[in-house]
């Protein structure tokens, strides 16, 4: 993702994004729990669908729990499968 | 023993004490099958995401339990079987955090909502007599 400015050629402009960090992951991140729907709705969007990782930062790890975790909180209709 | 949680949501139309009632009884065949309960929490009269089985509205409680898995299977029998439970869910966790769940200190703030506005009715009555 990042580049230096050798990597852009000449006339290119030269990006730099900063990579996000996991918002789960570390000592104070939140727990990831079925029953924490203040939590996961977050990372859920406007229809009920989950957010792709791309766009939330997550980590491939904590993206996997995250799904089964939104699965098992629609299935207690907690959340919405989808919202109209 | 393997440890367990287990949610599950009750119809709109029974009362609290009908909840308390009925997870008791889910408690005691779990005690049967030589579990043990270790948190037993009603989470309130809360609205559901969408219908189920035409209900709006459900009577969430959680249990978790210390059981055997076999005690898990027949308690999950009975809950098949019982016509009052229209959802359940039951998971293998690893541990049970100490406290009340999150779901608990979100409820707490809905369940006394209702009351401030019952109180409200009564003051908004008042008003024209005096």
């Amino acid at each position: 993702m990042e580049r230096t400015q050798q990597d852009a050629g000449p006339g290119r402009k030269v990006f730099f994004r900063r990579k996000k960090s996991c918002p789960l992951t570390g000592t104070h991140a939140p727990k990831i729990d079925y029953k924490d729907i203040k939590l996961l709705s977050r990372f859920v969007s406007e229809r009920g669908k989950i957010l792709p990782s791309r766009i939330t930062s997550v980590s491939h790890k904590k993206q996997r729990h995250l799904a089964t975790a939104i699965k098992r909180a629609r299935n207690l209709a907690l959340l919405p499968f989808v919202t109209q | 023993m393997p440890l367990y949680e287990s949610t599950f949501i009750a119809r709109q139309d029974m009362s609290r004490q009908d909840v308390t009632k009925l997870a008791d009884s889910l408690s005691t065949i779990v005690e049967q099958g030589g579990g043990k309960v270790v948190k037993n929490e009603y989470w309130g009269l809360k609205s559901l995401a969408y219908r189920i089985q035409k209900h709006r509205k459900g009577h969430y409680a959680m249990l978790a339990i210390d059981a055997p898995p076999v005690a898990i299977k027949e308690m999950e029998r009975n809950i098949r079987i019982n016509e009052d439970i229209v959802r359940a869910l039951t998971v293998r966790v690893d541990e049970i955090p100490e406290g009340p769940s999150a779901m608990m200190q979100q409820s707490r703030s809905d369940s006394y909502t209702p009351d401030v506005e019952v109180a409200a009715d009564i003051i908004v009555a008042d008003e024209p007599l005096s």
